[in-house]
């Protein structure tokens, strides 16, 4: 119970703190401008923490420890990948798109090819990234509150999520969220960092509680660390390949049992269905969940065959490519003053992240030793969130529980504030008229579409489906963007087509795949990760149809590259800025109110 | 009177708020000065250049990695502290690789837009 109490406790001191900063910060901003991008004067350090602090979502923080303990060393590609796209950034994108003077991808869009309808177009995909990437976070706070207050349902955390972010938000802005950014990295790079260094200690020096039989490296399943009941709340097929004895009530193999039973190895997997109750002895083998490594040497193994690289190659394309065409992580480069600020917030951003991924890594590891009852149920992605008090002894173990829980409270926080601010930046100035009150009304909607999606479906592995959101990124915007940046040939006519069939793939890969989730798991490993196949194609679509429409290059596409090339000292970079929200003196002198003398 | 022009007197806030309305409008990209557009001309070549090397190292990292780990198997039974190798591979290498890297480009990017 004193579990629940503190990480109740933690998430509300983080709801309070993010409040607070958003309030504090919120009371100076007044214009359109400081609503949508802080007036351009963020720092490339604070800037760099901010991007991290927005990036780190649900999946990198109880996500990558998930598929850690699932899939053991083929999910390490996971986190090198959430990394490695800021390289690209920085190599191709990061400086010339700040200089460009966009405020958002649908903005960049128009301002270099010229065309309205495009931008209507982006400004679609932007919204549809926003949304699709909101979902699980939602679904990932639904989760942790049913962790720590049993009974409650799932739709709760959801909701106080979107509720702090929307009221943030509505107070701030840009400008509140840029602070609470940077505020929230550290935040939950101490949650992850301590309760990891504390577990470790006590794992390497053996005060922890139970006792492990089975290393990490045996030809062996995992084994129970303690006598384990556990319900089974959605169906799932269990692999065994070490004879167990345990007591099963409910429906397996669709026959009804009662009792105790055996199972032994077979060709086909166990099929357990929802709400049956399976007992486990302490130091029985676990049972599990079909496609994962079942022993720990399989485990430990990097995969060789075919299928399993392709996939690696696939998910490394997607996330190597998809990082820059996020409309949360672009729009926070258009804060920096200049190019060359956005360029060197990447480097940040490098070492911000590389630092924190090896906590989620480590945690992974140790409940493959510690939690493996929840390679049974495949819920793996609680394994942040349950590890300390297995392993813990004492009043330890729940403290660590809630400053961990803080953590991820504050990780589903920053990410989708981020999301909302730029899903509603890009809702008020291309669909509404771009005020500030239209701007409120765009949030209240960019947070009560997801929360209505996250209620409605399926939950699933948090670090799977926003993969999926990296390759329909990747599919859409990074083409249009990097033969933006340096290919003068692009015609309007060429990004959209690129973007509508590289959309359309991944849409369609998405939908077979719900489909055969529902009929008995067809679906090869293509459609799973189809990103190897969908973004060449939508490079190729650009390409061929720019080709084709030659007559409608934009009449101004040298200087536009010229502008996104020439180094920021030329002084040009601030002209479409002072056309639209007036010169720096005219906005001081409106703020003192004073009359010109 | 004769020989003086009428001029409408408004506050500061209404002559911006109107300048500002004149302003709308599909924006048009400034003019560079000739020789600020050869500099620009040519450091879009430049810096297009400058990120062939580090793509291609970084191609060869990714690529390479999974191959290594499919031609030496042995290094999953290979131990540094008690951690396979391929382990330390995946976890720990790239983060550092990549920061490097990272940094050798920004430095060498900045050089190229600073030369006159």
């Amino acid at each position: 119970m004193e579990a629940n109490i503190l990480a109740v406790a933690g998430i509300a001191l983080v709801a309070v703190a993010t409040f607070y900063l958003g309030y504090r910060t919120s009371r100076s901003p007044s214009t359109t401008q400081d609503f949508l991008v802080a007036r351009r004067t963020v720092r490339s350090r604070r800037n760099a923490a901010a991007v991290s602090g927005e990036y780190l979502s649900a999946a990198s923080f109880i996500g990558v420890a998930g598929l850690v303990l699932k899939d053991g060393a083929d999910a390490l590609w996971y986190p090198v990948g959430f990394t490695v796209g800021y390289l690209a950034l920085m190599l191709f994108v990061a400086a010339p798109l700040r200089r460009s003077g966009a405020y958002t991808l649908p903005d960049f869009c128009e301002a270099r090819l010229g065309s309205r309808a495009l931008r209507g177009l982006a400004a679609a995909f932007v919204v549809f990234i926003g949304i699709l990437y909101v979902v699980p976070q939602l679904q990932a706070a639904g989760l942790s509150i049913t962790k720590i207050v049993p009974g409650a349902p799932n739709w709760v955390g959801a909701l106080l999520v979107t509720v702090v972010v929307i009221a943030n938000v509505f107070g701030g802005g840009m400008r509140a969220v840029t602070v609470v950014q940077a505020f929230q990295y550290w935040l939950k790079l101490f949650a992850i960092a301590a309760p990891t260094f504390v577990l470790c200690v006590l794992f390497i020096g053996e005060g922890g509680r139970g006792s492990v039989t089975t290393g990490l490296t045996e030809p062996l399943p995992p084994t129970f660390a303690e006598n384990t009941t556990l319900d089974v709340r959605t169906p799932v097929l269990l692999e065994v390949t070490e004879p167990v004895h345990l007591a099963a009530n409910g429906v397996v193999d669709g026959d009804e049992v009662s009792g105790s039973v055996y199972w032994t190895p077979m060709s086909s997997p166990y099929e357990v269905d929802a709400d049956t109750q399976l007992s486990f002895f302490a130091g029985s083998s676990v049972p599990v969940v079909a496609g994962a490594p079942p022993t720990n040497d399989l485990w430990l193994a990097p995969s060789g065959d075919g299928e399993d690289v392709f996939a690696t190659y696939s998910l490394m394309l997607a996330l190597f490519l998809g990082t820059m065409g996020l409309p949360h992580v672009l729009v926070r480069f258009y804060t920096n003053p200049d190019g060359r600020a956005a360029r060197r917030t990447t480097l940040h951003v490098l070492l911000l992240l590389g630092v924190f991924y090896l906590f989620p890594i480590l945690l992974g590891a140790l409940s493959r030793l510690y939690v493996p009852e929840l390679l049974v149920t495949g819920r793996t992605d609680a394994a942040v969130l349950e590890l300390p008090s297995k392993l813990a002894p004492g009043i330890l173990g729940p403290i660590l529980a809630a400053v961990l829980t803080a953590g991820a409270f504050a990780a589903f926080l920053s990410t989708s504030s981020g999301l909302v601010v730029s899903v509603s930046g890009v809702l008020s100035t291309d669909v509404l008229r771009g005020r500030v009150r239209d701007f409120r009304f765009a949030t209240a909607v960019a947070g009560g579409a997801p929360l209505a999606l996250a209620i409605v479906l399926r939950p699933s592995d948090i670090s799977l489906s926003v993969g999926m959101s990296f390759t329909l990124a990747a599919s859409t915007f990074c083409p249009v963007l990097l033969l933006g940046v340096w290919w003068r040939k692009l015609t309007s006519v060429g990004a959209a087509a690129g973007m509508v069939v590289g959309g359309g793939l991944v849409l369609a890969a998405l939908v077979l795949n719900a489909v055969s989730g529902f009929t008995g798991n067809w679906a090869p490993a293509l459609l799973l990760q189809p990103a190897l196949v969908t973004v060449p194609v939508a490079f190729l679509t650009v390409i061929l149809v720019s080709r084709a429409t030659q007559s409608k290059v934009p009449a101004d596409v040298n200087q536009m590259r010229l502008r996104m090339h020439a180094p920021d000292g030329l002084g040009f970079i601030r002209d479409r800025a002072v056309a639209r929200f007036g010169s720096a003196e005219e906005r001081a002198r409106l703020a003192d109110g004073r009359h010109r003398k | 009177m004769p020989g003086h022009k009428r001029v409408a007197v408004m506050s500061p806030q209404t002559r911006l708020a109107h300048s500002r309305r004149r302003a709308r409008g599909r924006w048009r990209v400034p003019k560079l000065d000739p020789a600020g557009a050869d500099r620009a001309a040519t450091l879009y070549r430049r810096q297009r250049t400058l990120a062939v090397a580090p793509l291609l190292l970084l191609f060869t990292g990714i690529l390479g990695l999974p191959l290594v780990f499919a031609l030496f198997p042995a290094l999953d039974d290979l131990r540094l502290l008690g951690i396979p190798v391929s382990w330390l591979a995946l976890a720990v290498l790239p983060y550092p690789a990549l920061t490097l890297l990272a940094g050798w480009q920004l430095r060498r990017a900045e050089q190229a837009e600073d030369r006159p």
